[in-house]
């Protein structure tokens, strides 16, 4: 379990952190949520021990995480945001110099390298300077770069930044898998869509500070409303505008009604109510709240500009 | 300590698959070295005043006239007496002469004899003793002492010509010579005699005299000259361009490699290494070890070609010269360091340390030697790097100098190694590196 308890860091007149504290569980796939400059890389660097705190604490299975404690370093692995590759060496070369940094010896550090440079789908590749890599490619080394050393703990900071759809739901999978096999990832994005997809907790964080966290649910619980409604405005409609006020608040549009759904009823009842009354489905679009709303209601601003 | 290793090691596989950077590491110094040991010919001229001692033991008017022509010039500057252990001032006599040019207190010294110019002499006889360290240095001051001479002193050619006339020709033919062998003169060495012969001469008429060659000059004034330094050295131009040149690429070098830790920092591989068990300590200690031993292979391969293409002899005093080796490696890799400290792009690194690198050469005597510089410049000379390590090659392998001769350079050049060592590890503890 890594404890975070108050942890501040300032920049001169800047405060990445500003008293953050965070429970991770071991074997959890924890995401980061939050826009640029909100201060992710910031603790993923003090997690991984590349830079030190201004107060406050870190804790991993009751051991203190600073720079100074290079034991503890060995159980985490820090995919850094830049891509911190060589870019005029080979593949393996690069992860042959990171490896050879955990002192792994040369026969086991080979395996290990071939391994995993087979799981992410570039042993074919290996050979070639990194500077020939795409983006996605280039990710998924810098990625496999931070497990060589069999970390308990996979640091990755925004692993999805210029890279393909494709490649994209490559890492999800590989991420996924290795949470799996046990390993504890904690997850950096400011795409909602990531974190709601991969991270059985969220955390989100916006300048420095730690503004909501919990599972998906129990942020989207954080809202005033569930899900919503968006209802065509026609005569059918009218008629059933009383019954459909019970459901929630209704807000008028000028080309729809917006029904924001709250209490305790089950969906099928109010699609019950639409079929009665002959109201098409067409008509009709049923919206999920997202994070995004979330960080809108929270913070009065986008994730995204 | 195995983590400073690997760190070493993989400084060294980045080098490796780097050609580029080993090509100028090894072969454009290599080239330029080569050519420039051939192309490079007289040089200097300033407005600085030449070093040459001066003992005058003639009575001869002329002898006197010379001594005053070479006072009042504005190119030499006379050095006839020196500082004796009790701080007296005393003339110099031979000895102490050839004494101080072999200790490179002054490059050269003319000295005029007692029998310089007797009532029939034929030519005026002088001494010219010489250290070659200089090449420039000594031709200059070669040239410029015949060129004044011949110039301030033309009666002596004129009756050196007559009383030469005289003797070959017989004493009849001497009245002739005065039209038809300054014809002659005038035709294959083309010397204005009608200045000669003129007898309104203006001694300080500054009538350029054209010498066409060393010969003529010869049969008129008689200089001996006498190499003192360095005359077994078999190729003295490379032996003493070879320090100056590899200390300048040295330089560049190290400072290219010293920048890597910026462009580690900048790719953002610094994150992964301090993520991983290491700290920055490991990394200022392998790059130390990589950069210094990076500069004694360069310098040895450097100095190895000087041995194999000019016939540098650098292994009788092998010895001292490693010493200088290490020094000179460890001295321009705290120079790597410091700018790697002080600057915050691997950009701003190159820009600064070209400019530095190029400065300390000029300045230091990598290119032309120090001696031939304004005093003021010398100052700063010595305050480089580079001046102490080029001296050092030039006492090495110049002089045959022994320890007891090349240990101040030692103790110069690890002592600005440690100051500015102790330097920059501050700035690195406090700086944005890490
Ligand atoms: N080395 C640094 N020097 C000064 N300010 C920094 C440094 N690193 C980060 N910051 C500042 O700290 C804040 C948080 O940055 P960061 O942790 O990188 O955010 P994120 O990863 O969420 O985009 C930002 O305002 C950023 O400008
Ligand atoms: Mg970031």
């Amino acid at each position: 379990m890594i404890q975070i308890n108050n942890l501040t860091k300032k920049y001169k007149n800047i405060t990445a952190l500003d008293n953050v504290s965070l429970e991770i569980k071991s074997g959890e796939f924890f995401g980061l949520l939050g826009p640029n400059g909100a201060g992710k890389s910031t603790m993923m660097n003090l997690l991984a021990g590349y830079i030190e705190s201004d107060s406050g604490s870190i804790k991993y299975n009751d051991e203190l995480v600073s720079r100074d404690t290079m034991n503890i370093r060995k159980k985490f692995g820090l995919a850094p945001q830049p891509l911190a590759l060589y870019d005029d060496i080979s593949a393996e070369t690069n992860l042959k110099i990171f490896g050879s940094l955990y002192l792994i010896n040369n026969n086991e550090l080979k395996s290990i390298i071939e391994e995993k440079l087979n799981s992410a789908g570039l042993y074919d590749r290996r050979k070639d300077l990194v500077k020939t890599f795409s983006g996605g490619m280039k990710r998924r080394l810098n990625l496999i770069a931070a497990l060589l050393h069999s970390p308990e703990v996979l640091l990755c900071d925004e692993p999805t930044v210029g890279v393909d759809p494709q490649s994209r739901n490559a890492i999800f999978d590989y991420l996924q898998k290795i949470n799996e096999e046990g390993i504890t990832v904690i997850y950096t994005t400011h795409y909602m869509e990531e974190a709601e997809r991969l991270c059985k907790k969220i955390a989100i964080i916006d300048f420095g500070k730690i503004i909501a966290q919990g599972t998906k649910d129990e942020l989207l619980n954080l809202l005033p409303y569930k899900e919503e409604i968006f209802a065509g405005k026609n005569e059918k409609i009218k008629t059933i505008y009383n019954s459909l006020a019970n459901f929630g608040e209704i807000i008028e549009h000028d080309e729809k009604y917006e029904i924001k759904l709250q209490g305790n009823f089950k969906l099928s009842d109010i699609f019950k109510l639409f079929e009665d009354s002959g109201i098409e489905y067409s008509n009709i679009d049923f919206h999920k709240p997202t994070l995004e709303e979330l960080f809108l209601n929270l913070t009065g601003r986008r994730l995204r500009d | 300590m195995k983590t400073i290793l690997k760190l070493f090691k993989k400084d060294y596989t980045l080098f490796f698959k780097d050609k580029v950077a080993l090509g100028l590491t090894f072969l454009v110094p290599i080239v330029l070295i080569y050519i420039f040991g051939k192309v490079f010919g007289g040089v200097g001229n300033g407005d600085e005043r030449l070093q040459l001692g001066f003992i005058n033991k003639s009575f001869a008017p002329v002898a006197k006239k010379l001594e005053r022509v070479l006072d009042t010039t504005k190119t030499f500057s006379l050095i006839k007496t020196y500082k004796d252990d009790k701080g007296d001032i005393v003339l110099y006599d031979t000895n102490m002469i050839k004494n101080h040019i072999r200790s490179g207190k002054f490059s050269s010294a003319l000295i005029i004899p007692e029998d310089a110019y007797t009532d029939t002499s034929k030519s005026l006889k002088l001494k010219f003793f010489y250290d070659p360290k200089n090449q420039f240095e000594t031709q200059l001051i070669d040239g410029m002492l015949q060129q004044t001479i011949m110039q301030q002193v033309p009666e002596l050619f004129q009756k050196s010509m007559m009383r030469r006339a005289e003797t070959d020709l017989g004493k009849e033919a001497g009245s002739m010579f005065n039209s038809e062998i300054a014809r002659t003169v005038n035709k294959f060495y083309k010397v204005d005699t009608s200045l000669i012969l003129n007898n309104n001469l203006n001694t300080q008429s500054d009538t350029a005299v054209n010498i066409g060659g060393n010969n003529m000059f010869n049969n008129i004034i008689d200089i001996e000259k006498e190499q003192l330094v360095g005359k077994d050295v078999a190729n003295p131009m490379a032996t003493r361009s070879v320090g100056g040149w590899a200390m300048m690429f040295l330089l560049f070098t190290i400072t290219g490699s010293a920048t890597s830790l910026l462009e580690e920092k900048k790719s953002g591989v610094m994150i992964r290494i301090l993520s991983a068990p290491v700290t920055s300590t490991h990394i200022l200690w392998s790059k130390y070890l990589f950069n210094m031993s990076l500069g004694m292979i360069q310098l040895s391969v450097m100095f190895l070609f000087g041995y194999l293409i000019f016939n540098i002899d650098i292994f009788s005093n092998l010895f001292n010269l490693i010493l200088i080796v290490i020094a000179a490696s460890t001295a321009c890799t705290a120079f790597g360091m410091l700018l790697a400290s002080l600057v915050n792009t691997p950009r701003q690194a190159n820009g600064w340390g070209t400019l530095l690198i190029l400065m300390m050469s000029a300045v230091g005597g990598a290119w032309f030697p120090v001696s031939l510089m304004p005093e003021s410049i010398q100052f700063f000379s010595k305050l480089t790097l580079v001046y102490w390590s080029v001296e050092g090659f030039l006492a090495v392998l110049w002089r045959g100098a022994g320890f007891s001769d090349i240990w101040q350079y030692l103790v110069v050049l690890f002592g600005i190694a440690i100051v500015i060592n102790l330097f920059s590890i501050y700035k690195f503890k406090r700086g944005n590196v890490f």
